[in-house]
């Protein structure tokens, strides 16, 4: 492979940032939840990079385990909007604030 | 392959930002499951056989399909502009810049290594291939499995309960 | 063989209520029996030479503090357990009948079980630990079989009092524990015995440790000071009594010191105290015995005056002389206190002597069974008593010093037991010979009398068990001196008695009228002794008075301000500092994250300046 693994590991720390600014920024909150996945897409990438620049199998099961959760995650995370939806609340996150003190 | 490695960077980069950037969510929907997609290609680059299959069977293919849906369904066609009347903006570029500038830290002060691994072709199929990971699965990481299973079935559990609850 | 005391208590405290009356009793006396019959066998074994150290398994061990469960059996336990078992089997046979109307029928036999293995414990053990165990299970017995009539309040009064001295003296008990072990590593018998030489003799430690196991001894032995407890302790059942405050219980003091002797005679201070202790709670017990008109009231004092010979008897080195008296006074003083609950149930529990008299018609058994038990007490010739009191005033008058005083006062009183005992006999029982009686009283049913005879006959042979030689191995062989000396004592002792015989019989039997004008002549005198020297009152002001006033002070004045001041102090304080902290949590989704990225950035940072990738360095 003659891409080095700094490459890799870069483009990762990207897309994380990326995630991360557009987690800070948005408001509705369907669009932050897609930031977040965004951030553990590119986690799974530095992951997997790591997994064959070091040989060992370790990167990537957990690689898989990241997806496994983050499924599960979406999963009740999107219920919860639906509910908020149902509930006729408004969709922004900054108005979401139930769970104040 | 640098080349195309280059080009799939680019193509993450640009979705990526789509994803933050768009104002109708269902074209952030979309360039997600782009950049996913993308992803999958450099997980197949890497030679995680497995895990370019699972990126596109359970991640684009099942997570992205919920989001596309609920998006659908809830019609939030209303847009909601990026950032309103507030300046928490500020806070994205300050992170933004805080996050590059350590990764650029981190990489050009030490520099990691262009480190390759082992080239011959028993050892590249030997991490990632489905075999290899499956029989990992089953040994050193059954725990982990076991656990996660568990929690899928939470979530699923959860799910459902929150689905029957009457709008408040 | 512990096992089998215990076996009944279980059954009996759990299903008793269930069974009929016949079965709980026999249960509650056969497993006694049953362990009787073992510690025969355990007898035939250690007369053989063989002794027993065995430890079953390791309770506790953590560091130095090592602890199994090992029972030590050796002449001196044995004698104990025979003793235990025998006497006690004898009294809860005894029991079926006489608590056969109470209610508590099934509740009693539970405790008497508990206590039998209580006590065995205490003797069979072989280090300190479990000893305290099983003293505090027969303590705790005590105060529960004392108690047993819950709804009298003399009763749970006395029981009370008992258990708090008690208590007093399982302070003691512990504290020579501690100080055994501080200063010398180890716990059980053997160990301990080989090491104590190594303590200076006669020094502080060793007579500090000695002192204190006194402290436990005199509180379950009831000698002064902490002997008020045992009077009181009358207001339980007779056949608790019998048991417990006369032939077992209160001489787990003597066993006590006779176990430890190695130790006294390390510390001939402390061995001193034992006998002076002992020697003066004879005298005392013995003059208040006179003036007492509740026939249990006499017995008690009695037994306290019976111990403070056995506290002699050791405190001077004279052991074996000591534990030969325990068992005879264990034969004759539970003959007598079960005759005297045969009398109190025949006069429908009326205790007061004074009701009774010529009973020799009507009650002919207990009459008889009565009359030896209080010959033998008295040192009758050839009777046992006469051969166990015998020794331990030989043993207090052949050696030299101090202790010839001593015997002096074993004499004295010696011939104060033949007075009260005789005076109690000739009040309760009568001296005349009527053949008729108008009042119509029955005899107990054998149930109740057979035990009786069979202790009145060991009364009266019990002497001629060779119990010094028994327990040779243990005490060594005493001091010989010759027949012309024993003779010349023996006359001595005799004629104590005697003396005490003939004032009795004269001032009760032949002249009434003179015990009524020597109680106006020494009337002062009377009236002390009659209060027992104001020894209760004494305590009750400088002891328990100050108790509850410090209690009141605690529970009205501390606990509201001082505790629970703090109490709530402490949880203002968590309150305000929650109410600050609480401003984190603002429900909103973007601050969190806001929060947790900086939160990762600043571990990336910590980590990455560890490991030498930024400009900085900290690791």
């Amino acid at each position: 492979m003659s891409i080095p693994a700094y490459s890799f590991l870069l483009l990762s720390g990207a897309i994380f940032t990326l995630g991360a600014v557009g987690f800070l920024i948005r408001r509705n909150p369907l669009v932050v939840f897609m930031c977040i996945e965004l951030m553990l897409n590119a986690v799974n990438l530095a992951f997997a990079a790591m997994s064959r620049y070091l040989n060992s199998l370790d990167g990537v099961v957990f690689a898989f385990l990241v997806i496994t959760v983050a499924a599960a995650e979406v999963v009740v995370g999107i219920a919860i909007i639906v509910q908020v939806y149902r509930a006729g609340r408004e969709m922004d996150v900054d108005e979401l604030d139930l769970m104040k003190n | 392959m640098v080349v195309a490695f280059a080009l799939l960077a680019a193509w993450e980069l640009v979705t990526a930002a789509g994803v933050v950037a768009f104002r109708r969510p269902i074209y952030n929907a979309l360039s997600l499951v782009a950049n996913m997609l993308g992803l999958a290609i450099l997980f197949l680059i890497l030679n995680a056989q497995f895990l370019f299959a699972a990126q596109i069977i359970v991640y684009a293919g099942a997570v992205m399909v919920l989001f596309v849906f609920i998006i659908a369904l809830l019609n939030p066609g209303l847009d909601l502009t990026l950032r309103r009347g507030s300046t928490e903006w500020i806070y994205g570029i300050v992170f933004g810049v805080v996050f590059a500038g350590l990764f650029g830290a981190l990489l050009y002060n030490r520099g990691l290594s262009g480190r390759t691994g082992a080239d011959t072709p028993e050892a590249i199929s030997a991490i990632g291939s489905v075999q290899s990971i499956g029989v990992a699965l089953y040994t050193k990481f059954l725990f982990p499995v076991e656990v996660t299973s568990i929690l899928l079935l939470v979530a699923a559990v959860g799910a459902v309960y929150l689905a029957m609850r009457k709008a408040e | 063989m512990l096992l089998a005391p215990l076996a009944g208590f279980l059954i009996n405290a759990l299903v008793g209520r269930n069974l009929p009356r016949r079965i709980v009793g026999w249960i509650g006396a056969g497993s006694i029996g049953l362990a009787f019959i073992f510690a025969l066998a355990i007898l035939t074994q250690v007369v053989g030479g063989h002794h027993l150290d065995q430890s079953y398994f390791t309770w506790w061990s953590s560091g130095q503090f090592f602890v199994p469960f090992n029972l030590y059996v050796d002449p001196l336990s044995t004698l104990m357990i025979l003793v235990i078992t025998g006497v006690g089997f004898l009294i809860h046979v005894y029991s079926i009948g006489y608590m056969a109307e109470d209610p508590g029928f099934g509740r009693f036999f539970a405790y008497m079980n508990l206590f039998v293995f209580s006590m065995l414990l205490l003797v069979l053990s072989g280090n300190l630990v479990w000893l305290i165990v099983g003293w505090a299970g027969v303590g705790l017995c005590s105060y529960l079989l004392i108690g047993f009539w819950y709804d009298r309040p003399a009763a749970v009064l006395a029981a009370r009092k008992a258990f708090v001295m008690n208590v007093i003296g399982d302070v003691g008990l512990v504290f020579a524990a501690f100080l055994v072990f501080l200063n010398l590593n180890v716990l059980d018998y053997n160990a301990i015995f080989s090491r104590v030489h190594s303590l200076p003799k006669g020094g502080t430690i060793i007579t500090a440790i000695c002192l204190l196991l006194l402290v436990g001894a005199v509180a379950k032995s009831a000698q002064l000071p902490l002997h008020t407890w045992l009077p009181d302790a009358m207001e339980g059942p007779t056949p608790v009594s019998a048991l417990i405050h006369a032939a077992t219980m209160v001489t787990a003091g003597v066993y006590l010191v006779a176990r430890m002797h190695i130790l006294y005679d390390w510390a001939p201070v402390a061995a001193a105290t034992v006998a002076v202790i002992g020697g003066v709670t004879a005298l005392y017990a013995a003059t208040i015995g006179t003036v007492q008109v509740d026939i249990k009231r006499v017995l008690a004092y009695s037994t306290m005056s019976q111990i403070g010979y056995m506290f002699l008897a050791v405190g001077i080195g004279a052991y074996a002389a000591g534990m030969f008296h325990f068992m005879t006074h264990a034969f004759f003083k539970a003959l007598l206190f079960m005759a005297a609950g045969n009398v109190i149930h025949a006069f429908h529990d009326d205790q007061d002597i004074r009701h009774m008299g010529r009973l020799r018609a009507g009650l002919p058994v207990t009459f008889w069974t009565f009359l030896i038990g209080t010959l033998s007490i008295s040192g009758f010739p050839l009777l046992a008593g006469f051969f166990s009191k015998d020794e331990i005033i030989r043993a207090a008058l052949s050696v030299s010093g101090g202790e010839f005083i001593l015997g002096l006062v074993a004499l004295v009183t010696a011939g104060l037991t033949a007075f009260y005992m005789f005076r109690l006999f000739i009040i309760a029982f009568g001296w005349e010979w009527m053949a008729d009686d108008p009042r119509h009283l029955h005899e107990a049913i054998p149930i109740q009398t057979i035990p009786i005879v069979i202790l009145a006959a060991g009364a009266s042979l019990g002497g001629y068990v060779p119990v010094a030689n028994f327990l040779a191995p243990v005490f060594g062989h005493g001091v010989d001196i010759g027949t012309g000396a024993f003779l010349g004592l023996a006359a001595l002792t005799l004629l104590a008695a005697a003396i005490g015989f003939a004032v009795a019989y004269l001032l009760y039997a032949r002249r009434p009228e003179l015990a009524a004008v020597w109680r106006a002549r020494l009337g002062p005198v009377h009236t002390l002794v009659e209060r027992k020297y104001y020894v209760d009152e004494l305590y009750d002001r400088v002891f328990v008075r100050p108790g509850f006033a410090l209690g009141r002070f605690f529970s009205h004045v501390l606990e509201p301000r001082v505790i629970d001041g703090a109490v709530d102090g402490v949880a203002s304080f968590f309150l305000l500092e929650s109410r600050e902290w609480r401003l984190i949590q603002t429900g909103r989704v973007r601050s969190y994250g806001l929060w947790t990225l900086g939160g990762a950035i600043g571990i990336v940072v910590i980590v990455a300046a560890y490991l030498g990738y930024l400009p900085f360095r900290l690791g």
